[in-house]
């Protein structure tokens, strides 16, 4: 009786910390069916108007657009930078490893606020702020240290005998690389392209420092708008966003299994 | 062309930061054919030898030639080597017939032929039919017998095999163990072993080099490394045995301090000291030339044979007796034990 009467209290404290976690997550949902013109909880009457406002904004469209192809781009290079690098780092020694490794840890210890404003510093004079490269590079720079983890975590899990026995029989360094490592790592590879997409996706501290018109992103389009208006649309927006996260997660559960990506 | 397949010639090998080589001026050869043990304790450099004749690692110093040629400069991928990995290192992403058509694939073997090859190497370590299945579907034992068919499609120059049975259990090593021999003896491919197994390196190769700290020991066939060893590592390294020093007397006869008078054969001059061993299958029950009697301290029953230890004088003396006598030693028991002086090995002369 005592074990069964535990068993409900521990079901119920989980219940309660995801209902807790999810709150956020939920009243977005609910607000963004909303009929009136501002934020308020609950809704009085619902509809799908806020959605197809969103699908109706330019700006919102085209901010999308943009955000989506600078992600995608940022992954692939974040993964092709990530392997680079942590081939180097895990399997050469060389001097200023430990300089390159920590390199590579300081945007993780560095406030987002504070890198934005290097950022900005350093893009300036070279004039690339509000453009594309701009926006590359200070994204790359904030993905590549997932990336590299995730890569060196499935490079070390590898077998060194195993890329031996291909050499030995007969496998050029390049085709080890190509026929051994590189299959042997994909899972790695999978994970780092998502979290370094979802990350520039989502990206928007440094983003607000470093476009205004031309390249401006989806986070940075949410939060020029939230200035100026506050109404269902942005609810509607931010249940379309989690859809899409929840969406990208799903699939590489689908395809590699999530926590053996991880 | 030379007279040896693999010649060995004075290899060091130091990793930096290290204080003392690895390997140390080691030199051996082997005629085509042949299949060779490198035996030692771990860390004694056996490894380390045979990771240098892979390219695996560079040399420090001295020469490896193949058909008289040296081989030092040749990178890995171009050495044509067969290699099977302690823990085999089967390409996990891949199934077993294209692990086996692996190196067929990195020499530009079309696909008629590598399918053909394959096939055969399949049927040759008895994995006929197993070719679609992935490597995580094999038994400890498939998975060996899959990485020496991956060595052995090549056509390889040499065949290394690092600690090949060591993953595996008891009943399957020994059945690998004639395996390995078996398809070695038909494939007649040059061969190299290590192992820290005296049984794997005794009943496998034709000739054994038994390596310490580096150094080569002594290099000869099971028969002369097991009767005829030249020093005291090698003695006490491989199988068990009693060692005796004396001062020699006469020709052919050592005073042993604390035991007594022991016959021998050997050349050693009168006046020198020397180191014999007595292996323990070499004691009989009974009075004979060399006879030493004590008191049984410690016996163990092993089923064919019984292993005493019996303390005359000042040593302790092994011995391993039959169990078909209608009565055995037991405990406290006095006994005398003898041995035929053709069956004192001297290990060599003492300082």
């Amino acid at each position: 009786m005592d074990a069964k009467l535990a068993r409900f209290a521990f079901a119920l404290l989980i219940t309660l910390l995801y209902l807790f976690l999810l709150a956020p997550i939920i009243v977005v949902l609910v607000i963004s069916f909303d009929t009136r013109q501002y934020l308020a909880f609950p809704p009085e009457s619902l509809s799908f108007g806020s959605y197809a406002k969103v699908f109706a904004n330019v700006k919102f469209i085209s901010a999308f657009w943009r955000s989506l192809g600078i992600g995608l781009f940022v992954g692939l290079v974040s993964i092709f930078a990530g392997l680079l690098l942590s081939l180097a780092l895990s399997r050469h020694d060389f001097r200023g490893k430990g300089a390159i490794n920590f390199l590579i840890l300081a945007p993780f210890l560095v406030p987002h606020i504070v890198l934005a404003v290097g950022v900005m510093l350093v893009l300036g004079p070279l004039g690339l702020l509000d453009s594309y490269s701009g926006i590359f590079l200070a994204h790359l720079g904030i993905t590549t240290p997932y990336t590299v983890r995730t890569i060196t975590m499935s490079l070390m899990a590898v077998d060194r005998r195993i890329e031996e026995a291909a050499r030995v029989h007969g496998a050029s360094p390049a085709m080890v690389l190509w026929r051994i490592t590189l299959p042997l790592v994909r899972p790695g590879l999978i994970a780092g392209a998502v979290i370094a997409f979802l990350i520039s996706f989502d990206e928007a501290t440094i983003s607000l420092f470093i476009v205004s018109v031309k390249s401006s992103t989806l986070p940075t389009e949410i939060y020029h708008y939230l200035e100026y208006s506050t109404d269902p649309q942005i609810a509607a927006l931010s249940v379309i966003l989690i859809l899409i996260s929840v969406g990208v997660v799903v699939v590489v559960e689908r395809l590699i299994g999530l926590r053996k990506a991880l | 062309m030379a007279d040896h397949h693999l010649e060995i010639d004075n290899l060091v090998k130091t990793y930096p930061g290290a204080l003392k080589p690895s390997v140390d001026r080691v030199s051996l050869s082997l005629p085509r054919g042949e299949m060779l043990a490198l035996l030692g304790p771990s860390g004694c450099g056996k490894t380390t030898i045979l990771r240098m004749i892979a390219g695996l690692i560079p040399v420090t110093a001295g020469e490896i030639r193949l058909d008289g040629r040296g081989i030092s400069a040749i990178p890995v991928h171009k050495r044509n080597m067969g290699m099977v990995f302690q823990a085999y290192a089967l390409f996990p992403h891949m199934t077993v017939a294209e692990n086996i058509g692996f190196g067929l694939e990195m020499r530009g073997v079309g696909k008629a032929e590598r399918t053909e090859r394959v096939l055969k190497a399949l049927d040759l370590v008895k994995l006929s039919g197993y070719g679609e299945r992935r490597v995580s579907q094999l038994s400890g034992g498939q998975q060996q017998r899959a990485a020496i068919a991956r060595s052995l499609v090549i056509e390889p120059a040499l065949l290394l095999f690092d600690e090949p049975l060591s993953n595996l259990d008891a009943k399957l090593r020994d059945e690998m163990r004639d395996e390995i021999r078996d398809i070695q003896n038909r494939t007649g491919v040059t061969s190299i072993f290590v192992t820290h197994d005296q049984d794997e390196a005794l009943s496998m190769a034709d000739r054994l080099a038994v390596m310490s700290e580096g150094r080569l020991e002594q290099i000869g066939t099971p028969r002369q490394i097991f009767d005829r060893p030249r020093t005291d590592f090698v003695a006490s390294f491989i199988g068990a045995g009693s060692f005796l020093t004396g001062t020699v007397v006469a020709p052919g006869r050592a005073d042993v301090p604390g035991l007594g008078i022991l016959h021998f054969t050997g050349d050693v001059p009168a006046g020198g000291k020397a180191r014999f061993l007595v292996r323990p299958h070499r004691f009989v029950l009974g009075e004979g030339v060399n006879a030493f009697s004590g008191v049984v301290e410690h016996v163990v029953y092993r089923g064919q044979i019984l292993t005493i230890a019996v303390r005359a004088g000042d040593h302790r003396l092994q011995a391993d007796l039959p169990t078909h006598a209608a009565t055995l030693p037991a405990k406290g028991d006095r006994v005398t034990l003898s041995v035929a002086p053709d069956d004192v090995t001297l290990v060599g002369e003492a300082a």
